[in-house]
């Protein structure tokens, strides 16, 4: 089971390092540049992130994203290196999303990185995204061994390191957890922007009512597609009111949007919680690193605050503009890797979807 | 007449006072008088309910000190819960030991029918119910001989408890059939358990 | 006023607390002579919904007080019911006398956590008191699982610290060699499912435990398969073949990309 070794701590840098990590597994393109210093410390210098936002009840396709990171790669990495004051000439390593992620998305980025690359002559570093995720959040929070509930669109895992290896302790076995949330946006025809999400945790704050709805969680893992098809569901209930409104003053025993939302997280958070704290009894852990997207949820935060206040121990959560995908974690984690002498050939600067 | 509390549950719920009789007759009497109470009307209702207010318990299905105890437990804390499902915590007993939820089935197999030769009596009280007072009461309410509860394993009813329970073609049964000592044993834990949860079977 | 469970709770002895529930031993009436029994309370979730966490509460104890009926009827040796409280999530059942099999077997007593020092000096070779050749310890945990995945009761959760071997002087054997008993426990994760990929992975969660826990224990999982695959029969051949897949892919995916 390949992993990466920790070797804690990783010895100062004899200079300043630069790396200018690229990400763009989703619908959002990012760039961001960071700097090591002798004394270990670390500095974000830039880091800028343009989304690809679709029209209400659309979400992304891969063709449509790939051509908004061509789009916008050339643009973003520029005013990424202008505002760290760098030249391209002085980065140490370019590092790039190598997955799991969407296909086209992915590759339109890595073309980016090998081209550049190549016109530089800097090294590849190819970075895991879950991996930048964790690495990154750990360097924001100074969280010494979490378990990470890394909870985004494409991605929902409990991850513990274990044994040298970021394992795996607990997983989606269908979709993950923010798609479920894009998708049922999508139905009730939230928009996108900023985040699916977001309008769904606002939309939130306003229900009231708990809906019953599955509750899938089966060891460590958990699973929502049983219940995205539940909650849509509701939409054809025939106490739902679509514009969340009572026909009459009689019409009490009614269904709103808001309520589904409300529903639907309080649910899904409290599986997520509740696979977390079966992690970290398991492997006696008392911190808890939130990563990805998902994690800017402050209903989730404030669920498994609860939890670890219970446990007697401790959130990390990240502010959104590590939490959502960006490059300066690819950056991140791929200077570590860079440091601890990993280098990734032109010829295995591939990308993979898992 | 044996008797225990039942410590962390309300007062008036926290005494169990029961008592094995064998060698019962006038059982069909004692079922009419039951009836009876249980309708009539004014005063001489009320004293007859209270003389006859104890859980009366077909003895040969009963297969351990513990099956009763378990069915009582259940039932005092239905009561406890304001959870009972039929109308005082002493019937509550006997629909706790059927393994099914029809209140009339579980009367007719658990409660004292026309046959019935051997009885198990439970009266659920608070402290101020004297002991003697309750055995008093329920020597006058039953015709038979009070026995220990040690006499309990020689009155059981196998057949018709494993019948109740459909334990005939079960896995576990069948692996002990050779051992009727090791089979009552299994059918026993499986009566005591199926009693305990009978409140979440679905 | 405390509901009656509570109250039971608070004058019980703590003996465990996990990430799902408490565990105490407690006795649920007067008497000194009644078995004592243990409860395993499941606590209310602050960070959960009330309606929600009442209704989980709910099932899940329902879920494993029936998981155990189930292994009763069919054989499998399992703790008996004693109480459930489905409306406070306690749930009373049976206290067995006896040693987790984890720590009766080499590696598993290193990391005690609840002082084996206090024990007797005889228990670095316990496996002695309990009369048990550790090769007929293994045949009896493969012939529990399989009777126990016969009647489509899949563990979730198996481990050495989920078995038990009863105490040789609480229990009357009914094996004419043998003055022990294995006792599957836990069964907080189980649920129904006649899946041939669930009983591999349930096989194969316990193959993971004995690795981890118990230093060159290969040949003793192969003996526990050995006397599963006899019970099982004719199952046996698709149950190994999907074991051999699931080792190949692990349970969980390593993070690889």
């Amino acid at each position: 089971m390949p992993g990466r070794v920790r070797q804690i701590p990783l010895k100062n840098p004899d200079r300043p390092y630069l790396a200018i990590g690229l990400e763009g597994s989703a619908n959002k393109f990012g760039a961001g540049v960071i700097r090591h210093r002798e004394d270990g410390s670390t500095v974000v210098l830039s880091n800028i992130r343009h989304t690809y936002i679709t029209p209400p009840g659309e979400g992304f396709q891969p063709r449509d994203t790939a051509l908004h990171h061509r789009e916008w790669a050339l643009k973003i990495i520029n005013e990424c290196l202008v505002k760290a004051n760098v030249s391209m000439h002085d980065v140490d390593c370019i590092c790039f999303t190598k997955g799991p992620g969407m296909g086209a998305p992915l590759q339109s980025v890595a073309l980016v990185a090998r081209t550049l690359s190549l016109l530089f002559d800097k090294p590849l570093i190819g970075v895991n995204h879950c991996v930048g995720h964790i690495e990154m959040g750990r360097e924001v929070t100074g969280a010494q061994n979490p378990v990470v509930l890394y909870v985004s669109g494409g991605n929902t895992q409990v991850i513990a390191y274990s044994r040298q290896c970021y394992r795996i302790f607990g997983e989606t076995l269908d979709i993950a957890v923010g798609n479920c949330l894009d998708r049922f946006a999508r139905v009730i025809d939230l928009s996108n922007d900023p985040a699916p999400g977001y309008n769904i945790e606002q939309e939130a704050k306003k229900g009231k009512r708990l809906l019953t709805l599955p509750y899938a969680t089966k060891g460590m893992d958990v699973s929502f597609s049983g219940i995205l098809t539940a909650v849509e569901a509701y939409t054809f209930d025939k106490r739902f009111r679509a514009d969340g409104q009572p026909r009459n003053p009689d019409d009490q025993d009614i269904i709103t949007p808001a309520d589904l939302c409300f529903s639907l997280q309080e649910t899904i958070y409290a599986m997520l919680v509740e696979i977390t704290e079966r992690a970290m009894a398991h492997i006696g852990s008392k911190e808890i690193l939130i990563v990805g997207g998902v994690g800017c949820n402050e209903r989730l935060q404030e669920m498994m605050s609860i939890m670890a206040k219970e446990r007697e121990g401790k959130v990390f959560a990240m502010d959104e503009s590590f939490c959502i995908d960006n490059g300066i974690m690819i950056a991140q984690a791929g200077l570590l890797s860079f440091r601890m002498g990993f280098e990734t050939p032109l010829s295995k600067s591939t990308t993979t979807q898992r | 007449m044996q008797s225990y509390q039942l410590p962390h549950f309300p007062t008036h719920l926290s005494c169990v006072h029961t008592a094995l009789y064998t060698d019962v007759s006038e059982s069909d009497l004692l079922r009419k008088r039951l009836i009876t109470a249980s309708t009539a009307e004014g005063s001489t209702g009320e004293r007859e309910r209270d003389a006859v207010n104890f859980a009366f318990i077909e003895a040969r299905l009963i297969t351990s000190v513990e099956h009763l105890r378990t069915a009582v437990y259940q039932a005092v804390l239905a009561a406890a819960q304001g959870g009972l499902r039929t109308k005082t915590v002493h019937s509550e007993i006997i629909w706790a030991l059927n393994p099914s939820n029809n209140i009339s089935e579980a009367m007719r197999r658990y409660g004292v029918s026309d046959t019935t030769a051997s009885l198990v009596v439970v009266r659920i009280g608070g402290p101020e119910l004297l002991a003697e007072d309750v055995e008093r009461d329920m020597d006058a309410a039953i015709k038979g001989i009070k026995a220990p509860f040690a006499r309990l394993e020689d009155l059981t009813d196998w057949t018709a408890v494993k019948k109740y329970h459909k334990l005939g073609n079960e896995v576990g049964i069948r692996e002990v059939k050779d051992n009727p000592e090791r089979e009552r044993a299994v059918v026993d834990g499986i009566v005591v358990s199926s009693v305990a949860m009978k409140s979440v079977m679905g | 006023m405390a509901s009656a469970s509570l109250n039971l709770i608070s004058g019980a002895t703590l003996i465990s607390q996990g990430a799902e529930a408490k565990v105490y031993k407690a006795r649920l009436t007067s008497e000194p002579s009644d078995p004592a029994v243990l409860l395993k309370h499941r606590f209310r979730k602050g960070y959960r919904h009330p309606t929600l966490d009442g209704s989980l509460t709910r099932a899940r104890v329902a879920g494993e007080a029936r998981a155990l009926l189930k292994c009763l009827r069919a054989g499998v040796n399992v703790p008996g019911l004693r109480m459930v409280d489905a409306v406070e999530g306690v749930l009373g059942i049976e206290w067995i006398d006896g040693q987790s099999v984890r720590k009766l077997l080499p590696g598993g007593a290193g990391e005690d956590e609840d002082g084996a020092s206090e024990d007797d000096p005889e228990d670095a070779d316990s496996l002695n008191e309990y009369d048990i050749p550790v090769d007929i310890l293994m045949q009896l945990i493969g012939q529990e699982i399989a009777k126990m995945h016969l009647a489509d009761v899949i563990h979730g959760d198996l481990t050495t610290s989920n078995m038990m071997l009863r105490h040789p002087s609480s229990f009357k054997s009914r094996h004419p060699t043998l003055s022990t008993e294995l006792v599957l426990i836990d069964f907080g994760l189980s649920f129904h499912s006649s899946l041939i990929e669930d009983k591999a992975v349930d096989l194969y969660v316990l193959e993971r435990a004995f690795s981890s826990t118990h230093p060159d224990s290969e040949p003793l999982f192969a003996s526990v398969l050995t006397a599963y695959e006899q019970r099982m029969g004719k199952d046996w051949t698709a149950i190994g073949r999907r074991l051999d897949d699931v080792r190949l892919r692990g349970r969980k995916r390593s993070m690889v990309g």
